[in-house]
């Protein structure tokens, strides 16, 4: 038997005709999960946006700090990382779709294209940091330019604060989705296919936040630095 | 067979349409991507790039949010919600820029705040 058809036969009744299921009665018409994970969302913008205003401003107070941006920032490298993270989201939606149809194996699979791609994103910021640390050497081991910690100056605060915690943001997301495919064969998924095209859904949209808040920070912190005002 | 089974192939259906919606969008949304990386080394107006690129994030902003997560499917509850914690962060970002954005911004008393939080620093953590 297919996943599709396991999952359609485990369903509870409580279809409506719309082509979407609503199952649990609240009193604004949403599951619970969800509208908590908005609130949180909602909440978790002014967070990141505290952190973006922050390091904006003191890039304008303090614009000549020890640190220069077209000079240590790897806009390839960047850029690989944001077109990941959007694919990953691309992914994502996908996992979501799958999941409201039933189809556990291709839920799987994009799940699992999303936490490679998550990998991939953290690795790609590891690296980026620790070239930020220990600063660039070029091919004969000579310093091409220093490195730059936390408490190097304003700079170095700010933009750590924000990418770190960002960062952080994606490795729970890659964490929550390791742990949603392992959840899957357990066979409990099957049990309960709304529950679980729930879950799957509230942490799809942790997954898309994280990329919304990254396309923030790539415009913002990143490529704005290339832009000569002066 | 229950009553959800039978309307399954209905959300299939509904998904499906989804899913062509998802590649489009997967699809204009690396494109722009490219756009903001080629655009920061045009030899335009700095301004004209600037807003270039404020335009394109919102775009790609709105398109994920309406699509990938599926605001425009859900219901308006959701939008408001979202949309009041944007607003609050937007108008926080914004506000705080205005602020500093006069040129004749007093570094020195910036510095003596910065100066008297790192004097008082010793003092809270006892």
């Amino acid at each position: 038997m297919s996943d599709a058809a396991a999952l359609s036969n485990s369903h509870d009744d409580h279809g409506h005709g719309h082509g979407h299921i609503d199952h649990t009665a609240t009193s604004t018409g949403i599951e619970n999960k969800k509208l908590i994970m908005w609130l949180f969302l909602a909440s978790d913008c002014m967070f990141f946006g505290t952190l973006i205003s922050t390091h904006l401003i003191y890039r304008k107070v303090y614009p000549d700090g020890p640190v220069d941006p077209t000079v240590v920032f790897n806009i390839p490298l960047t850029s690989f990382s944001t077109f990941i993270l959007l694919m990953s989201s691309f992914l994502m939606a996908l996992a979501v779709s799958a999941m409201h149809k039933g189809e556990l194996k291709s839920f799987r699979n994009n799940v699992l294209g999303v936490v490679f791609f998550g990998i991939i994103f953290l690795t790609c910021q590891v690296f980026e940091f620790t070239e930020f640390v220990y600063g660039k050497h070029d091919a004969d081991g000579n310093l091409v330019w220093e490195g730059f910690t936390l408490s190097t100056g304003t700079f170095g605060s700010t933009f750590f604060v924000l990418t770190g915690t960002h960062g952080t943001h994606v490795a729970i997301g890659v964490l929550w989705l390791i742990g949603l495919y392992f959840y899957s064969f357990t066979g409990r998924m099957e049990h309960d296919i709304h529950g679980s095209a729930m879950d799957v859904e509230v942490a799809g949209l942790y997954w898309h936040f994280v990329d919304i808040v990254w396309i923030v920070i790539f415009t913002a912190i990143y490529l704005v630095e290339f832009i000569n005002f002066t | 067979m229950s009553e959800v089974s039978a309307l399954l192939p209905e959300n299939i259906k509904s998904e499906n349409k989804k899913y062509h919606a998802f590649i489009n969008l997967g699809l204009f949304l690396a494109v722009l991507t490219g756009i903001e990386i080629v655009v920061i080394f045009f030899p335009w107006n700095p301004w004209l790039i600037f807003w270039v690129l404020a335009i394109l994030s919102i775009i790609k902003f709105v398109c994920v949010i309406t699509w990938f997560m599926h605001l425009v499917y859900d219901k308006l509850l959701l939008t408001l919600i979202f949309m009041t914690g944007m607003i609050l962060a937007t108008g926080t970002v914004t506000a705080l820029m205005l602020l500093f954005s006069f040129d004749d911004v007093d570094v020195e008393a910036v510095e003596i705040l910065e100066l008297g939080v790192l004097t008082l620093r010793p003092l809270l953590a006892l």
